[in-house]
Order: structure tokens, then C-alpha cells, then sequence
């Protein structure tokens, strides 16, 4: 858990980068902290392991305030994941992984069982990277390591900024996929910096919108999308918000919204369409496809009913637009 | 890049002829007739010359490398611009100025010329082990800030053998500049093989001079070459591909 108590960053030269910021990420959570470039987003996730110090306020990290910790031991236990990944040049893809497990002291085998155990969870063969050295590595593999040579010593907490934001879109999608997999799995409590709302409704639990140092919205992704509480929230997350929240329904949701009763009829020749898919896809697969309905069926192949354009517009009155004020 | 290589390999060539014809001509005339004549006033002298780089230029590595680290600690960066002044001073003041100033405090001998010679040193090493410092990435500092290493160990583990390529490169140049400037130190009675070198300008007598020149060109090709080996071995293997790699894609 990270707990930020009336947190304020005063930079030398009287800058205000963080405005008495109050919130809680809990346990197993990830957070995204989302807001234009220069509003403080890497100011408030750097006061976290002390590499920024804490003008006022406090924050406490797993219950401890970092004001009673020794910083390096602090850092230690939280994982640190930055946009340039900053790996080190002189050593061996291994040894960029196990660094920190180096100096808690590991031995070898543990190291090297847990350095094979990381590369499998981004789907890189251990014995073919171990030895090589990271400018022989893509953008994306040198993430990936960035990424799981955080995760080296299974800290509870991870801070991330920007992590996959220089890479391209069809690389950061599919890093994007794989991580959100590791954090099912390892459910991390994640504090992660981004400026990119696609991003931030993709991978967040939740996301605190920032601007010039204060939250102006700190909610899960389907409310900040549903109902902005502010101008600026609204601006933020753009003309096409609801269109964005389709992409946190699945077909399912709808199903289950109408209680949609599985038929046996027959439908020659249209499309079908699983379950798990979003809606946004569903959208997209209509109006693309100039089909007026496509059938909608589970991992079974039945058939739960079919969807049509009607039906979406239906379900967004209801789910999205009818909760707002 | 194709007639660049063709370029570089047929200077040389053309160098390696030169040499060849120059030892040719120097045995066929007896040039090296000093060193076969006086094989212990040459072995004496060579090793004043050798001593005198030997420890000039081995205080001021022990000098300049710390100093370089100390003043890239954020700390200390202000001090920067007067050491690497103070330091740039002891380069441009010509070699011969150095070495009178030297022999004004400390009188004639081998002392004085010691430590004109590791004035001359220093600015090489502590400019190269600034740049080399300062060349690290600043994120994978602070990664490895972040991570919970400590200072010393960023230092050790990170920022040195990265700057390691550079370091040895200034401690390279610095000792083969200086393997040559020792021959001065015979003027003011440093010794060294700048003994003969001198007497055969004085003489007019080629034999003494190629006597005295030859080895300690020779011995600054040879240290040269030593050190492009040892850093070979010092530098990490990943900053070398990487390096090699760079290269290559220009
Ligand atoms: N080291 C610093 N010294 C002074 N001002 C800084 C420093 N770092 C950041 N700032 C200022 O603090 C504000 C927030 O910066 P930052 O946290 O980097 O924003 P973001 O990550 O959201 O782009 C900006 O106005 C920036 O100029
Ligand atoms: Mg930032």
C-alpha cells in the first residue's frame, strides 16, 4: 500500500510541482498517474523511493513512512522502472537483471532460478539472452528487461514512469498485454505514469488525473470516462470518451445487462462474434462489416443471442449515459 | 567505405617501407653503433628514461583518476572549471617552460624533471576520466538509484568500467606524450636517453642521435601498443561490442 499524506513538492526557484496531494493505492492495486506533460507526474512517483525529497506531508509505503527508512534499503524493496529503461552497458543481460538480488546477497543458483523464471514471464529464452548485452537487444526486449529487473528481487511495490512510452504503437500494445498478464499473476501494487488516457484505461485499476499538482479526479477508469467531474477531466479524456469506455465492456457485460436467453434458431450466413470481445471491437466489426446483426457466442460456440447496433446503443443509454447527472 | 579501406591500407604500406628503408639505411651505416659500443651506459640511461616516466607519469594516474571522480560527484562540481583550469595550465605552458620552472624550485636532477613531467601529465588522464564520467547515461544512474544502489556502488559498478574505454585512453596518451617529453629532461640534468640525443645535436654525430631517438620511439610505439591490450582487457566486453557495434553502422 502507498499512502500519500497532504504531499507537496516545492523545486528550488519556488516551483510548485505538487500541491498538497492526498491518496491511496492499495494493496495489489495499479494505479495510473495520468496528466499533460510537466503537471508533476514523475515529481509525486519520484518522492515515493526518495530520489525527490518530500517538501511537506508524508508518505508511508507498505505502512512505513519513508522519512524513517534508510532510503537505499527503501529503494530496494520497491521496483523502478523507467522510459529510458537505463539498463547498464557493461553487464551481461543476466547480471542488468540480478543486480539488486546481488546485493541482497543471493546466491548463484537462486539467481540464476530466478532470472529464468522472470525471462519465461516476458517470453524471452533465458539461455539465449543471458550472456548477450543490451545494445543487442530491440526497444522492446530492452523494456522488458527494464521491466523484470525491477521485478528481481519480487518487490511488493513498483513505481514505473512511462515505462513502454518510446516505444511504437504496435510494440507498446502488445507489451501493454503482456504486463497486464504478469499483474494478474503477481499482483503487484503498481503506481504507473502515463500520459496517454488509451493507456491509462487499458492497463489502470485506477487512475489519478493530474493537473499542475493536484488530482482533479482520482477514480476507476470507467467513471473518470462516465462521468468527469470536472471541465478539465472531460477535455482530457477527449470528445470520443464514450467510445473509449466501450473498450471496458465486454460483449458479456451486454449479454448479461438483457439477460439475453441463448436461442437454437438458425441464422444463415452472418458473422459471429465471442463473448470476450469488446464492445468497441463489436462496434467497429458492425459498421465495418455493413452486417446488420452478428451472433454472439461463448467458448462453447452456443449461441447467446445476437447483436446488433440497436442493442449497443441500448446498453450505452443504460451503462453509460444513464448514470451521468 | 570500400576506398577509405584501400586508402588507409595503402598508407600503410607506404609507412612500413619508410621504416624499413630508414633501418636499413641506419644498420648499413652503423647508426646503432652507440648502443653496441656502450651496452651499459645504454641500458643505464634507458632506465633513468624508463624511471623517469614510470614515476611521473605513475603519480599523476594516482592523481588525476581521483581527482576526476571527486570533482564529477555533484558535490564537488563546482570546483570543476579551477581544477581542469589549474590542470589546462600545466599543458599549455610549453614542455621546456615547465621543466625551467621545475629546475627554478627544486634545482638540477632527476627530481626536478619528475615532476615537471607529471605536471605535464595530469591534463590528459583527468580530462578523459571527466569525459569518460560524464559520458555514463544519466538514466541508468538514476535506475540504479532508484534500485537502491549506493553511490559507491554506482561508481564501481557502473560508472567506472563504463568510463573505463575513456580513462585508458588519456592514461595512453598521457604516458606516450610523456615517454617522449622525458628526453628533455636532460637539459636540466634529469638524465635519460635525451643524453644522447642531445650530445649527438651537439656533436653533430648521427650515430648518437639515432642512438638515443630510436629507442625511445620504439619504447612509445611499444607502450602504446601495451595499453591498447590492456584495454582490451579492462574494458568490459559489452562496452567494447557496443562500441565496435557503433562504429561499424556509421
Ligand atoms: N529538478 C527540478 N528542478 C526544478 N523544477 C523541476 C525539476 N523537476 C521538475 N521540475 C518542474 O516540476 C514540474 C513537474 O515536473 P514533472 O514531475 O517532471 O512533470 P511530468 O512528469 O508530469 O511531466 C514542471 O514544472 C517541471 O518543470
Ligand atoms: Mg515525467
Amino acid at each position: 500500500m502507498i499512502e500519500f499524506q497532504n504531499v507537496s513538492k516545492v523545486y528550488q526557484g519556488d516551483v510548485k510541482a505538487i500541491d498538497d496531494i492526498n491518496m491511496t493505492v492499495n494493496d495489489g492495486e495499479f494505479v495510473i498517474l495520468l496528466g499533460p506533460s510537466g503537471c508533476g507526474k514523475t515529481t509525486l512517483l519520484r518522492m515515493v523511493n526518495v530520489l525527490e525529497s518530500i517538501t511537506e506531508g508524508d508518505i508511508r509505503v507498505q505502512g512505513k513512512s519513508s522519512k524513517e527508512l534508510n532510503p537505499i534499503e527503501l529503494r530496494r524493496n520497491i521496483g523502478y522502472v523507467i522510459q529510458s529503461n537505463g539498463l547498464f552497458p557493461n553487464m551481461t543481460i543476466e547480471d542488468n537483471t540480478m543486480i539488486v538480488p546481488d546485493l541482497l546477497g543471493w546466491d548463484r543458483k537462486k539467481k540464476r532460478n530466478r532470472f529464468n523464471y522472470l525471462m519465461d514471464l516476458v517470453g524471452l529464452n533465458p539461455d539465449d539472452y543471458r550472456k548477450r548485452f543490451p545494445h543487442e537487444l530491440s526497444g522492446g526486449q530492452q523494456q522488458r528487461i527494464g521491466v523484470i529487473r525491477a521485478m528481481a528481487s519480487d518487490p511488493p511495490v513498483m513505481l514505473m514512469d512511462e515505462p513502454f512510452g518510446a516505444l511504437d504503437p504496435i510494440i507498446r500494445h502488445r507489451i501493454q498485454d503482456e504486463f497486464l498478464a504478469i499483474q494478474q499473476e503477481v499482483k503487484k501494487t503498481i503506481l504507473f505514469v502515463s500520459h496517454d488516457i488509451d493507456e491509462a484505461i487499458r492497463m489502470g485499476d485506477r487512475i489519478a488525473l493530474i493537473r499542475e499538482g493536484k488530482i482533479m479526479q482520482y477514480d476507476t477508469p470507467t467513471e473518470i470516462l462516465t462521468h468527469p467531474k470536472n471541465e478539465f477531466v472531460s477535455e482530457f479524456v477527449g470528445q470520443d470518451r464514450v467510445l473509449k469506455s466501450m473498450s471496458l465492456y465486454s460483449v458479456q457485460d451486454l449479454v448479461d445487462a438483457f439477460n439475453l436467453e441463448s436461442s437454437k434458431q438458425e441464422v444463415a450466413d452472418t458473422k459471429m462474434i465471442h463473448s470476450d470481445t469488446s464492445l468497441r471491437v463489436a462496434i467497429s466489426m458492425l459498421l465495418n462489416q455493413e452486417a446488420d446483426q452478428i451472433v454472439i457466442v461463448d467458448q462453447q460456440d452456443n449461441q447467446l443471442g445476437s447483436l446488433t447496433l440497436n442493442l449497443i446503443e441500448k446498453f450505452l443509454h443504460r451503462e453509460v449515459k444513464g448514470k451521468e447527472r | 567505405m570500400n576506398a577509405k579501406k584501400t586508402l588507409a591500407t595503402t598508407t600503410k604500406i607506404i609507412l612500413w617501407l619508410l621504416v624499413i628503408v630508414f633501418f636499413w639505411w641506419a644498420l648499413s651505416n652503423h647508426m646503432f653503433s652507440k648502443i653496441v659500443e656502450q651496452p651499459a651506459q645504454f641500458i643505464s640511461l634507458l632506465e633513468t628514461h624508463l624511471k623517469l616516466v614510470s614515476i611521473s607519469a605513475g603519480i599523476a594516474i594516482l592523481t588525476s583518476i581521483p581527482l576526476g571522480i571527486l570533482i564529477t560527484r555533484p558535490k564537488f562540481r563546482k570546483f570543476e572549471w579551477l581544477i581542469v583550469n589549474t590542470a589546462n595550465l600545466g599543458q599549455t605552458i610549453p614542455s621546456l617552460a615547465i621543466l625551467a620552472l621545475a629546475m627554478g624550485f627544486l634545482g638540477i636532477g632527476i627530481k626536478a624533471a619528475i615532476v615537471a613531467l607529471y605536471i605535464y601529465s595530469l591534463l590528459p588522464i583527468l580530462q578523459n576520466t571527466i569525459a569518460g564520467l560524464d559520458s555514463v547515461n544519466p538514466a541508468t544512474k538514476d535506475a540504479a538509484k532508484g534500485m537502491g544502489l549506493t553511490s559507491t556502488q554506482i561508481l564501481f559498478r557502473v560508472e567506472l568500467p563504463s568510463a573505463a574505454y575513456s580513462i585508458l585512453a588519456g592514461v595512453r596518451t598521457a604516458v606516450v606524450l610523456n615517454i617522449g617529453t622525458a628526453a628533455l629532461a636532460y637539459l636540466i640534468g634529469g638524465g635519460g636517453l635525451g643524453v644522447w640525443i642531445f650530445t649527438g645535436i651537439q656533436l653533430f654525430d648521427n650515430s648518437f642521435l639515432i642512438s638515443g631517438a630510436v629507442p625511445v620511439t620504439l619504447l612509445a610505439v611499444i607502450v602504446d601498443l601495451l595499453f591498447r591490450g590492456l584495454q582490451l582487457l579492462l574494458v568490459p566486453k559489452g562496452l567494447r561490442l557496443a562500441r565496435k557495434a557503433a562504429i561499424d553502422s556509421v
